[in-house]
């Protein structure tokens, strides 16, 4: 009977898997890139960020002179092409980094679905020789087959991802954490701009007959200096992120291919 | 090739700017030691200094010395950008293929689970077979029909095993 020899075969097979199957590094390894991986929302941080380096004139113009608002404005033009380029460089490590995550995915080379579908499948025809026991034992085996014959194929594929990545991934860290610090320093200065003509003029409105306007005055102040302070803390911390990430990286690549499988 | 010798690197441009910052810090500092001296009552200002008594339009002028130097310096800030953006252009097409790359292999391994599910159906088909129930081979068969639909349907032309 062919469904004997069937059976038998992937008897075998069940065997020689089940010897690779206890202790797993590259399951280990795997789920650390898919957190490596799932970080990649926090670029969003450094798109906004960009974004908000983008739109530094508009923010200044009503606290500017005639005078000044013509140098700002030329530099709001360089600003805007500057930017078109900046904000690539976070679609690019995004992307690397959800690739990276979907490879390396819980799933990916999961082939449960399958073998619970073929097991359903055949359970729906009872009298046709095949009986529970056989249906199990093939569902099993092939679950235990599967799993163990692709993901080794998984790790060695986000191995090579990561190794290949490695270089150009640091860099563009690199850069985008050099990038905020000009932000943030563009920003203070915008700060101070802002932020001086209330220091500048307040004092000269602080008279019985402008009263409202002192008062109004005092509020932005206090308005914006909060809203500065925010915006500095949020440059550090993302530049701080930026730096995790890259650090991350680095480790998982010190965790690449281990000379000795049993640390 | 450059055909204008770079002027600095983004380091110089930045040291530079962050020095006009500060001496528009120090500027604002003592603008506004001026402002608070003069205002209420000029009683221990020297004469001839500019804590003698500033008028609203002084203080106005030296305040835009001080958004000038900032202007300056947040142009350099620019320049440093600009220089550290370029040559990146690079490092992100090589990301962007290893993605696609990565991508087309995703798509690889899921056609593979779709042969998988193709086995089942197979195997489920082959079982009605064996049982001679033909009434039994409809459901099967039309699985296995939809299966090849699919797989064709995303299968790129050259099919890889």
């Amino acid at each position: 009977m062919p469904l004997h020899r069937l059976f038998a075969t992937l008897g075998l097979c069940a065997l020689l898997a089940a010897c690779a199957a206890p202790g797993n590094p590259a399951g280990a390894r795997l789920q650390a890139v898919r957190a490596f991986a799932a970080e990649a929302p926090l670029l969003d941080n450094y798109g906004e960020l960009t974004e908000r380096f983008r739109s530094t004139y508009q923010r200044e113009k009503p606290f500017l002179s005639a005078q000044a608002d013509v140098g700002e404005h030329l530099l709001d033009a360089r600003r805007q092409a500057a930017c078109d380029d900046l904000i690539t460089l976070q679609h690019a490590v995004q992307a690397y980094l959800r690739v990276l995550g979907r490879l390396a995915g819980d799933q990916r080379y999961d082939l449960e679905d399958q073998v619970k579908g073929l097991g359903t499948a055949i359970k729906a025809w009872p009298d046709t020789g095949l009986d529970e026991r056989h249906v199990n034992a093939y569902a099993g085996l092939t679950r235990l087959l599967a799993r163990q014959l692709t993901q080794g194929e998984q790790d060695r594929s986000v191995q090579a991802l990561l190794r290949d990545g490695a270089a150009p991934l640091q860099t563009l860290l690199d850069a985008m954490h050099t990038l905020l610090r000009y932000y943030a320093k563009t920003s203070a200065n915008e700060a101070r701009i802002v932020l001086g003509v209330l220091e500048v003029e307040l004092p000269f409105a602080d008279t019985p007959r402008d009263r409202l306007l002192a008062v109004l005055g005092k509020e932005l102040l206090q308005a914006k200096q909060a809203e500065y302070r925010t915006i500095g803390r949020r440059y550090t911390l993302t530049g701080h992120e930026l730096d995790a990430l890259a650090r991350q990286h680095l480790e998982l690549l010190t965790r690449l291919d281990p000379p000795d499988p049993h640390p | 090739m450059p055909t204008t010798t770079p002027p600095a690197s983004p380091l110089d441009l930045e040291a530079l700017a962050d020095s006009l910052s500060a001496c528009a810090d120090v500027l604002h500092a003592r603008l506004m030691r001026a402002i608070r001296s003069s205002l209420p009552a000029p009683a221990q200002a020297l004469p001839g200094s500019i804590d003698h008594g500033l008028s609203q339009g002084a203080a106005q002028a030296l305040f835009e010395n001080e958004v000038a130097l900032r202007q300056r310096a947040n142009g350099l800030y620019l320049d440093a950008a600009e220089l550290a953006g370029l040559g990146l252009d690079g490092q992100q097409q090589v990301l962007l293929e290893l993605a696609a790359q990565a991508q087309e292999k995703i798509r690889r391994v899921n056609r593979l689970k779709d042969m998988v599910s193709l086995l089942a159906d197979l195997l489920a088909l082959g079982a009605a077979v064996a049982a001679g129930k033909p009434e039994h081979l409809g459901a099967p068969l039309e699985k296995l029909r939809r299966h090849l639909a699919d797989l064709q349907a995303g299968a790129p032309p050259s099919v890889q095993p």
